[in-house]
């Protein structure tokens, strides 16, 4: 096999980076020990902020992710099965159960709110300038004539 | 995905090269210290996952990004600022501290004589300071080509540039550097 000037010129340049190198790498290991006690430090500190890659949650229940300002309801990975079709199930059955607590709940306060208003208005006291208002006189004059008519 | 071990494993092996790649770059012990720092949290915080094939490329990468980030910041920091760092570095150059280079060694090389040792670190302070003579983009190509022994391709990739701008890199580092150490009367 015959090499041609070009190829053994590399050779020759390859072979002197090598040997160039080799004597780099005697004097790097041959660092202050100060120097190379902060490169362990350094290391090592390095190492303690490593990047983990995100834990996989249960594959076993449907989960629940967020991505800004979405949300999705997702099963694992591993597809359909009857224990996450169960489970997700539950959680559905679980959260229209919530939804309607809640409505009862909100049922129940806007209820009151009414009635306390109404409470009020029926125990506060008649002002006077209320006779004076044509309306509320027409109001009162159907409201006897309908109780006279009963 | 790199365990944590893998991850310490690499840094070590990689980071006293890095060391004096970022001096030969920035002339400056401390700052070396910083960009190899730097360069080591910047790629366990964001590339710690990755599998261990992939580290010495990003870790070059990011070696290399950060010494260019050091000299913009110095940039702009000598546009307000006389750099008497400038003046002051490299006083010690070509010094050689005796005591230093035995407290490294290792019992296999006790067997070497105080001569053969002050000219082994004598060739090895020449050696770095042509190295550090040669133009910036020679300087990394070169070394990322035979200290980190990376191939051509790979280089080119960490450098950002063809295949064929590192062989000329690399073909000028080396007639630069081999006619400066003939010139000494060294043979690497």
């Amino acid at each position: 096999m015959t090499h041609t000037p070009l190829h053994h010129a590399e050779i020759l340049q390859d072979r002197f980076g090598l040997k160039v190198a080799s004597r780099l790498s005697q004097g790097a290991a041959e660092l202050p020990h100060d120097l190379s006690e902060r490169l362990r430090v350094a290391r090592l500190q390095a190492v303690a902020q490593r990047k983990r890659a995100p834990v996989r949650q249960s594959r076993l229940a449907g989960s629940v992710s967020a991505d800004g300002s979405s949300a999705a309801l997702s099963f694992g990975d591993e597809g359909w099965s009857p224990w996450s079709g169960l489970a997700s199930a539950v959680s559905m059955l679980a959260l229209v159960a919530g939804l309607v607590f809640i409505n009862g709940i909100v049922n129940e306060d806007r209820a009151n709110e009414v009635a306390e208003v109404d409470a009020a208005l029926l125990t506060d006291d008649l002002p006077p300038a209320a006779y004076t208002d044509a309306g509320f006189i027409q109001y009162l004059k159907v409201s006897r004539h309908s109780t006279a008519s009963e | 995905m790199a365990t944590e071990q893998e991850l310490n494993d690499f840094l070590k092996s990689v980071e006293k090269r890095a060391f004096k790649r970022s001096v030969y770059h920035v002339r400056d012990d401390e700052a070396a210290l910083d960009i190899v720092q730097d360069s080591m949290m910047k790629l366990a915080e964001h590339y710690g996952d990755k599998p261990v094939a992939e580290l010495p490329m990003l870790f070059q990468r990011i070696l290399s990004n950060c010494t260019l980030d050091w000299f913009r910041r110095q940039k702009t920091r000598n546009a307000l600022f006389s750099n008497l760092g400038d003046f002051e570095s490299g006083t010690d150059e070509g010094e050689f501290d005796l005591l230093e280079t035995f407290s490294g060694i290792d019992e296999s090389e006790k067997v070497e004589s105080a001569e053969d040792s002050t000219r082994r670190a004598q060739i090895f302070h020449e050696i770095e300071d042509q190295i550090m003579l040669l133009p910036a983009r020679q300087r990394e190509a070169f070394l990322m080509r035979y200290w980190e022994d990376m191939d051509v391709a790979e280089t080119a990739a960490a450098m950002g540039c063809s295949e064929g701008s590192v062989k000329t890199h690399c073909s000028r580092a080396v007639q630069a550097l081999s006619a400066a150490l003939r010139a000494k009367g060294i043979q690497p």
